[in-house]
């Protein structure tokens, strides 16, 4: 007697078909699961039998042959326990189902019986859809998340009993549906705005600036200056996620199993802000099968590191090439798998070790080669993709206590969404999406300079002995400013508030720390 | 172990033995042995073939051995299992492991129970 189960698994961000097929033999009791199972699959025995007998099924009797085809692709975590108990019914003739072929069946199996949620059902029922699948049933904990696939009937179940009596025909269970409009339009409640920041009006605009096309940012500045909490509010000044871009989101995160208590479908801009003992791997992603990585999770969001000079330099380097390539390649002995990774980059870091350097009221206690050393960390291909480097000054008193309320996120947000709209015509068709991401070619097409403006930067560029690369960052970031203001071309002002955004490379791209900061302190 | 608890162990198997059969096994065979195993009853019970581990446990034990069974008795079984199918050409037979236990009190008064289906192979 066999019995074959559809259900799926999941490589990366990609599901595939995967048939249970269980098969039994009289003789001494007993299983065994094969097709390359890991642990967690291995232990599924346990739980189906405790299941099974819970239920108030009767566990079947004789030697059974578990095979999770095909046999060469290993198969990790507990989302065959549903569709092995039900085979295991099925093949002891416990009940008989119908149109079994027609349906995918996902589910980990708790002891009493209860169906449990897994992980990574949204990119699992993506998959299944392009693979021409109509059903999948599913924990009812999932049933939201896989809802939002159209095209896609969806069954929740919340036991093993349930699933039995569905699948015999003795329950009705209705698909599941959710309002996916309805969903997305949920405001998020951000819970964060940028009218609590006191003072700080520079570094509001800087942000600002960088929102608007999508600049990497370096904040530098004394302990308790609000760094941390003007990163904080950045995605509250991001336009909304798109439709397309919830949902390149939300199978990230359904793939790490972080979706839990965040609702079916991720609606606001991720923000990551690993600590700074966080290793490579953490950042970039890895592990066996590789696992999405904080560049990752914070895909179409804000990575925030925040004491940049203390993450480890390897950790540093290795956010060179996504920085770069908008996405992260990693390739292990299982699998090669690439996840996206287009996240502004938010670094803070304290002036010196001490964090008081250059601070008009209070004394630093650090010696030069310690800040030396400080800022050595960081390295110039580094510094290279950050666009904004930003002072942070330490709030005085009388700003503290009399400070008017700013502008809110929502004021700042609507002039960002206008200048991403400019951004997303001029580029259409290209690959590019924000002025942050230009090639070479596109600075020429796009950043033309005439007149005053182009005068005014290459006397920048003399005076402030600023290096070709800085060059190249001032012509975008005044794309940037240019399109916040709403203009066509490039003008002098715009090039002007862009050049004193590259404080750290004033010396040609040799970090003199105290040249360069102490112009502006 | 001293005379005391192998006579018993002998009791407790005929106790066992007697309960079995007022249930409907039928007993095929006591003490079966092979090279490295062995099991104390084999029987038969509807449709199944069934290989029965009898556990004596007293008031003396320290704590109760239930149907716990360490894994080099359980391997024992299993293995005096196969022998006994081998030997007796038997296929295609569905076959269980059941555990009796038997409690003896200290006043001399026992209490069996009846674990089916007790393990597996693997």
């Amino acid at each position: 007697m066999l019995v074959k189960i559809n259900s799926a698994a999941i490589l990366g961000l990609e599901g595939y078909l995967i048939e249970v097929e269980v098969d039994v033999q009289r003789g001494l009791p007993g299983q065994s699961i094969v097709g390359l199972p890991d642990a967690s699959v291995k232990e599924s025995r346990d739980r189906v039998r405790a299941a099974i007998e819970n239920s108030g099924f009767e566990f079947p009797a004789g030697y059974f042959t578990i095979n999770l085809a095909p046999a060469d692709t290993k198969k990790e975590g507990p989302l065959y326990d549903l569709p092995i108990a039900l085979g295991m019914l099925l093949v002891s003739e416990q009940f008989s189902a119908k149109n079994l072929d027609d349906q995918v069946i996902l589910g980990e199996l708790s002891l009493d019986g209860t169906v449990r949620g897994v992980n990574g059902i949204l990119p699992i029922c993506l998959s299944l859809k392009d693979k021409g699948k109509k059903k999948v049933l599913v924990p009812r904990a999932n049933a939201d998340e896989a809802a939002l696939v159209e095209g896609i009937e969806v069954i929740p179940v919340s036991t093993l009993k349930e699933a039995v009596d569905y699948l015999a025909g003795v329950k009705f269970i209705s698909a599941h549906r959710v309002d996916i409009k309805a969903l997305f339009c949920l405001e998020p409640d951000e819970g964060l705005d940028f009218s609590e920041v006191k003072g700080q009006g520079h570094v509001k605009r800087a942000l600002e600036v960088a929102a608007a096309g999508g600049h990497n940012v370096l904040l530098v500045g004394p302990p308790g200056s609000g760094k941390t909490m003007l990163a904080r509010r950045l995605p509250t000044i991001l336009p909304q996620l798109s439709l397309s871009e919830a949902l390149e989101v939300t199978k990230l995160y359904s793939v790490t199993g972080l979706l839990n208590g965040k609702g079916a479908l991720i609606t606001k801009r991720p923000f990551r802000s690993p600590h700074h003992t966080t290793s490579d791997i953490g950042i970039i992603g890895g592990g066996r099968i590789p696992r999405p990585g904080e560049v990752s999770l914070a895909h179409l969001g804000v990575l925030f590191l925040d004491e940049f000079p203390e993450f480890d330099r390897n950790v540093l380097e290795v956010l060179r090439q996504p920085l770069e390539d908008g996405k992260v390649t990693i390739s292990r002995a299982h699998a090669t798998l690439t996840y996206p990774a287009q996240f502004m980059l938010v670094a803070a870091m304290n002036p010196c070790p001490c964090g008081n350097y250059l601070d008009p009221v209070k004394v630093c206690t650090c010696s030069s080669f310690k800040v030396q050393r400080y800022w050595g960390k960081l390295s110039g291909p580094l510094l290279d993709r950050i666009d904004l480097h930003i002072e942070v000054p330490r709030l005085k008193k009388e700003e503290l206590i009399h400070y008017p309320e700013g502008e809110t996120s929502q004021e700042i947000r609507e002039r960002v969404t206008k200048a991403r709209e400019l951004q997303r015509q001029r580029f259409q068709g290209s690959g590019t999406f924000c002025n942050a991401r230009m090639t070479p070619k596109q600075i020429k097409e796009f950043c033309h300079l005439e007149g005053e403006a182009e005068a005014l930067l290459k006397a920048a560029v003399l005076n402030l002995r600023l290096s070709a690369r800085a060059y190249d960052r001032i012509l975008k970031v005044s794309r940037t400013i240019a399109d916040l203001d709403g203009s066509e071309k490039i003008r002098a002002e715009h090039v002007a508030e862009a050049a004193q955004y590259r404080s750290l490379d004033r010396k040609g791209g040799e970090y003199d720390v105290s040249g360069s900061i102490s112009t502006s302190f | 172990m001293g005379m005391e608890s192998y006579q018993q162990g002998i009791k407790g198997e005929e106790l066992a033995e007697k309960y079995l059969s007022q249930l409907g096994y039928e007993i095929l065979e006591k003490n079966f042995r092979s090279q490295q195993g062995e099991i104390d009853l084999v029987a038969k019970e509807g449709g199944f073939l069934v290989f029965v581990e009898v556990k004596n446990y007293s008031y003396r034990s320290l704590g109760k051995p239930a149907a716990v069974i360490k894994k080099s008795k359980k391997e024992s079984i299993i293995h005096a299992a196969r022998y006994y199918l081998y030997k007796n050409r038997i296929k295609n037979v569905n076959c269980r492991f059941d555990v009796i236990t038997i409690y003896r009190g200290i006043d001399g008064s026992r209490k069996i129970e009846l674990y089916r289906n007790a393990f597996f192979v693997n």
